[in-house]
């Protein structure tokens, strides 16, 4: 029995950042909006309060912030000549849920794309020739710019107060920051995190090799801030439990400090938890929604009827949505036709492990999440892939998040798995090792994309989102190519020993690397390569936005979150200025 | 005299500076007298063995024999049994993570490739049981329990079970072998609250201060050796740990 | 028996670490515990070793006088001590008494001092205040768990399990003077303490009405940590 609800303006799905800035802004503008969030309710008191969120074991290995994959996993596999199987357990990339989303446990940083990712595609050609990337590779440009949306970078790091040193104001350059950063129009809101023993180790050596290092930026806090939205955050005490954790002292940029309370208070509002959505719904011609349809907590199911549906859940959540609501054709791969599910992409992660003597004291449980030492000069490109066989790179940085003995206990290669010799070894080498950590660039590639499995099902008998997966050669060729670079500058440390793990295939879903899905829902200029317009606009239903990550056509150097903002507020601004005022297709399809 | 600030003093490590610390990282040093005053998790005084709910008499044999083969006790510090690890691994499986908390666990099922992870239907409690029943049986062949082995022997068959030479009722060994290792990693090293890590002897052992963590001050201290008690999140101001099993694994 | 216990992290035999640089090691029992009775300023007594200066006000065992506004110090964390006599001396924290002392001290003077009341045990029981049960509630609960509507977070996350303090984080609140506690969140709240690094306890202070400075250091005040 479906009970149909009274009709609203909006629906945002998926109340995270994104759906809590747009639910703001939209009801701030005089619009009735519902936010449909299937997880509850949480606030930094007294959910996010320690000692008790410091348990490695409840929130780091049983994943206690994390969506509820007994429910709703994702199915996986390598090949698409295999057979999907359920991720049983998360490990390699844990979606969030709960008010708030997963920027409540993220690690804070944040990051600007630079120009030439906006236009990978132009500039690779007219820098490399027609002929440089790989067949399979399906590289494509944004359809917006970096200058379109760098006011909307600033906007986004202003509400955060992301603690950070510019390197390029204006057109120029300033010393402390990252040369290499596309102009941005004044320095961020608030100043560099104290550096880790780490970093500075990291500085003078990436320095002596001729690089430019410069601190992380954070958005865990350097100092007390408050945002133009009047919220007040707390310096960050570096307590080593930031990704996967909340934080207990107003310190972390996430939706409950940053502007929840704002719309929370806003009477145009109503945010409803426990609500499962399972799908938009369209009338009789398939491309207008008329609402959505979800299930509550209680199991009973409702039609909420709404002029305007954003899709704001966690990236892949956005594609599967799509998929089950019939809006775009889905990606086949076979074909190359459809767009929905293509162009999925993720992260290419390495490591280098420098080993020190015992009288080097490293202390790696003080960090933030983003208080590490970084270089882009193997990033993006950044530097001459002439010759080199690949495009992409990654950001190298002695990025020191936490010394959390459970999963954190480097040794050297060569060291037993267990006994008195991986004992002795972990003792030796806990608080004498630098980890770096290169964050790798991901190309998409025809054969990795996402649709919904044949078999396997979520706890409301929806089929469940299918991931097919694995690391394009350009992006190992890529992570071989930093990790020596990296390796180098261990060595400039004086380590004793310096041992690099590049990322090889084939990518298994068994180790955690990042939660940085991308693709799905690309957005571009080219209905036949794309889902959304450049305004994150649905091609084929002009009432359905879809805001997130699930929009890069491919994956840069750098994580993600600080893209998504822009771009949110980048929509936002088409939503309030031209659409809600005009409804209809804002790009001739 | 003229003020030293934290940043200034702050050299590289091994020059030699004669001015006294502006922050005094006072260390205190265990001394073998002071271990009674540390932070101490209840039920151990009398014999120093846990109430075991999930295991039976023959599966503690084996269990406490073999954690203590995985994370050995040495000079060092203590090891597995010493850290309380096969408790942890007792109110684990019998709790609701043994019984499949956050597992996905509906059919069909089928192998996978390596990189597809865990596809068996056993929930971590069935799978040690099944487990350890069928190494019970494999062992009562040679006529001599794991725990009666000596300790080669013991490090011999546990390589056998880790390599996957095993088939231990349709779990492969490098399955359960891996399962085990990883809990009893997670019982050396994690919150005391959990029935492991005893007393806070792993986090000790690797200097690693635990659950209360400000660092703001300490952080500007380059290459200096912090000293700190580990501090659990259970413990309270007189010293006592209180231990708990029932802390769900969701928010 | 485990009245050892009773005391934060900072012990009797206390050492400096540098790296390789230096260390320091104080022994458990300083000699100027004998001489208990305050002197007039400028008197040397005759054959003993001096008095520490802190005595006259902090006491021989450290015990403060509540009534005075002067803290507790047995047992406080020597790092912290010798922080604040810092602090004082160039005026990021604003006392007229402690400002004059802590100038005269020379640096080897402070460190000796803080070690010094470092080593003391704190058998001394909590300071009574008196406060009614809802006060009290709203003093708990601001010290395990915080309070979202103003935006605080639990004291204890800082201050350690029913606030005995974190070595090299924060100084203990248990069995604190309620009065001095109370002094020491008005000056954050007036921006005439500055010594907080990160302006932790400013941010936290601001937050507080009257009501809750009341109920907090009330509340630590008679928190008792002196027995098993």
């Amino acid at each position: 029995m479906v009970q149909r609800l009274k009709e609203v303006d909006v629906i945002v799905i998926g109340v995270g950042m994104v759906g809590s800035i747009v639910a703001k802004e939209l009801a701030a503008a005089g619009y009735k909006v519902v936010g449909l969030e299937r997880g509850q309710t949480r606030f930094t008191v007294p959910e996010f309060q320690s000692p008790a969120i410091h348990d490695e074991l409840r929130f780091d290995i049983r994943k206690a912030m994390m969506q509820d994959n007994t429910r709703e996993p994702v199915t996986f596999r390598n090949l698409g000549s295999q057979v999907a199987l359920p991720v049983r357990r998360w490990e390699s990339f844990l979606p969030g849920t709960g008010l708030g989303g997963s920027m409540v446990h993220w690690n804070g940083q944040t990051y600007r794309f630079q120009a030439n990712d906006f236009q990978l595609a132009t500039r690779t050609r007219e820098r490399y020739g027609k002929n440089f990337l790989d067949a399979d590779l399906t590289i494509q440009d944004w359809g917006v710019t970096y200058d379109d949306l760098e006011p909307h970078y600033d906007r986004f790091e202003y509400l955060l107060g992301t603690s950070g040193k510019a390197g390029n104001i204006k057109g120029r350059i300033q010393p402390g920051g990252d040369p290499h950063e596309s102009p941005r129009s004044r320095d961020y809101p608030t100043p560099p995190q104290k550096e880790h023993f780490s970093g500075a180790m990291f500085r003078k050596a990436a320095s002596s090799l001729g690089y430019h290092p410069f601190p992380q930026p954070s958005s865990n806090l350097s100092q007390p801030y408050t945002n133009p939205e009047g919220m007040k955050l707390n310096a960050c005490v570096f307590c080593g439990f930031c990704e996967r954790y909340a934080c207990e002292h107003y310190a972390k940029s996430v939706p409950q400090t940053v502007i929840l309370p704002v719309l929370l208070a806003n009477p145009n509002f109503e945010l409803r938890t426990g609500c499962q959505v399972q799908r938009i719904n369209l009338d009789s011609t398939k491309k207008h929604a008329t609402g959505v349809s979800y299930i509550d907590a209680v199991g009973r199911e409702f039609e909420q009827p709404a002029s305007l549906v954003i899709s704001s859940m966690f990236s892949i959540n956005n594609v599967r949505m799509l998929l089950l609501s019939g809006i775009g054709a889905p990606y086949n791969p076979a074909t190359g036709q459809g767009v929905v599910g293509r162009n999925y992409a993720y992260q290419t992660m390495s490591t280098v492990a420098s080993f020190f003597d015992e009288d080097v004291h490293i202390n790696p449980f003080m960090a933030s999440g983003a208080s590490g030492t970084l270089i882009n000069d193997f990033a993006g490109d950044n530097f001459d892939h002439g010759g080199l066989g690949f495009i992409g790179g990654a950001f190298i940085g002695a990025v020191n998040t936490n010394g959390r003995p459970i999963q954190y206990h480097p040794v050297p290669p060569g060291t037993p798995n267990w006994g008195k010799g991986w004992k002795q070894a972990v003792i030796k080498h806990y608080n004498h090792t630098v980890m770096f950590s290169l964050h790798g660039s991901s190309a998409a590639q025809r054969q990795n994309y996402l649709d919904l499995d044949p078999t396997y099902r979520d706890a409301w008998g929806q089929p469940l989102l299918r991931m097919t997966f694995d690391f394009p050669q350009n992006d190992i060729k890529m992570a071989a190519h930093v990790t020596a670079k990296a390796v180098e500058i261990g060595r400039a440390m004086g380590a004793k020993q310096v041992v690099g793990s590049p990322r090889k295939g084939p990518y298994t879903v068994t180790q955690y690397q990042t939660t940085h899905n991308t693709g799905g829902t690309v957005m571009g200029d080219d209905p036949k390569t794309s889902v959304v317009n450049r305004y994150l606009q649905s091609w084929d239903v002009p009432n359905v936005f879809v805001i997130g990550a699930s929009n890069y056509p491919q994956n840069a150097s750098w994580n993600p979150t600080g893209t998504l903002g822009a771009l949110t507020y980048w929509a936002i601004d088409a939503l309030k200025n031209t659409y809600l005022k005009h409804p209809g297709r804002l790009v001739p399809a | 005299m003229a003020k030293v600030t934290r940043r200034s003093f702050v050299t590289t490590v091994g020059a030699a500076s004669v001015v006294p610390a502006a922050a005094l990282l006072t260390a205190t040093p265990r001394a073998p007298a002071e271990a009674a005053t540390a932070a101490k998790t209840p039920g151990d005084a009398a014999s120093g063995k846990p109430v075991y709910l999930f295991f039976n008499a023959d599966e503690v044999l084996f269990i406490e024999a073999a954690c203590e083969r995985l994370i050995p006790a040495d000079e060092l510090g203590p090891g597995a049994l010493g850290a309380a690890v096969p408790n942890y691994l007792d109110k684990q499986l019998g709790g609701a993570w043994g019984a499949g908390e956050r597992l996905y666990r509906s059919g069909p099922w089928q192998a996978g490739t390596p990189s597809q992870g865990y596809q068996l239907p056993f929930t971590p409690g069935e799978l040690f049981h099944t487990c350890l029943r069928a190494i019970s049986r494999d062992l009562a062949a040679n006529k001599t329990p794991f725990h009666e082995m000596p300790a080669d022997n013991q490090d011999a068959y546990l390589r056998s079970l880790e390599s996957g030479a095993h088939d231990l009722d349709g779990v492969p060994s490098g399955t359960f072998f891996a399962m085990l290792l990883e809990m009893s990693v997670e019982g050396f090293f994690s919150d005391p609250v959990y029935g492991g890590n005893r007393d806070m002897v792993a986090w000790r052992m690797i200097g690693f201060p635990g659950a209360y963590a400000d660092y703001f001050e300490a952080i500007d201290h380059h290459g200096v050796k912090f000293v700190r008690e580990p501090m659990s999140l259970a413990e309270d101001g007189k010293g006592h740990i209180h231990t708990r099993q029932d802390i769900p694994a969701n928010l | 028996m485990n009245t050892q216990r009773a005391i934060p992290r900072a012990r009797c035999s206390s050492s400096v670490l540098l790296g390789s640089i230096m260390i320091l090691a104080v022994p458990c029992a300083p000699a100027a515990q004998t001489a208990p009775q305050a002197k007039p300023a400028g008197t040397k007594p005759a054959a003993e070793a001096p008095s520490a200066p802190c005595e006259a006000c902090h006491g021989a065992h450290g015990e403060g006088m509540a009534a005075a506004h002067v803290p507790r110090i047995a047992g406080q964390s020597a790092e912290y001590l010798k922080k604040q006599l810092d602090d004082y001396a160039d005026g990021t924290r604003d006392n007229p008494v402690m400002t004059n002392f802590a100038k005269a001290l020379s640096e080897k003077q402070r460190i000796k001092y803080a070690l010094q009341y470092a080593s003391m045990p704190t058998l001394l029981g909590p300071q009574l205040k008196t406060l009614n049960t809802v006060q009290l509630a709203r003093g708990h609960q601001l010290a395990f768990q915080g309070d979202e509507r103003i935006r605080v977070q639990a004291c204890n996350s800082c201050h350690g399990p029913d606030g005995i303090g974190v070595l090299h984080a924060a100084p203990y609140l248990a069995g604190q003077s309620a009065d001095y506690i109370a002094s020491a969140l008005k000056s954050f709240q007036q921006g005439t303490r500055k010594n907080d690094a990160g302006e932790l306890m400013r941010s936290v202070a601001k937050q507080l009405n009257d009501a809750d400075v009341v109920a907090i250091s009330g509340y630590f005040a008679q928190v008792d940590i002196s027995t098993k």
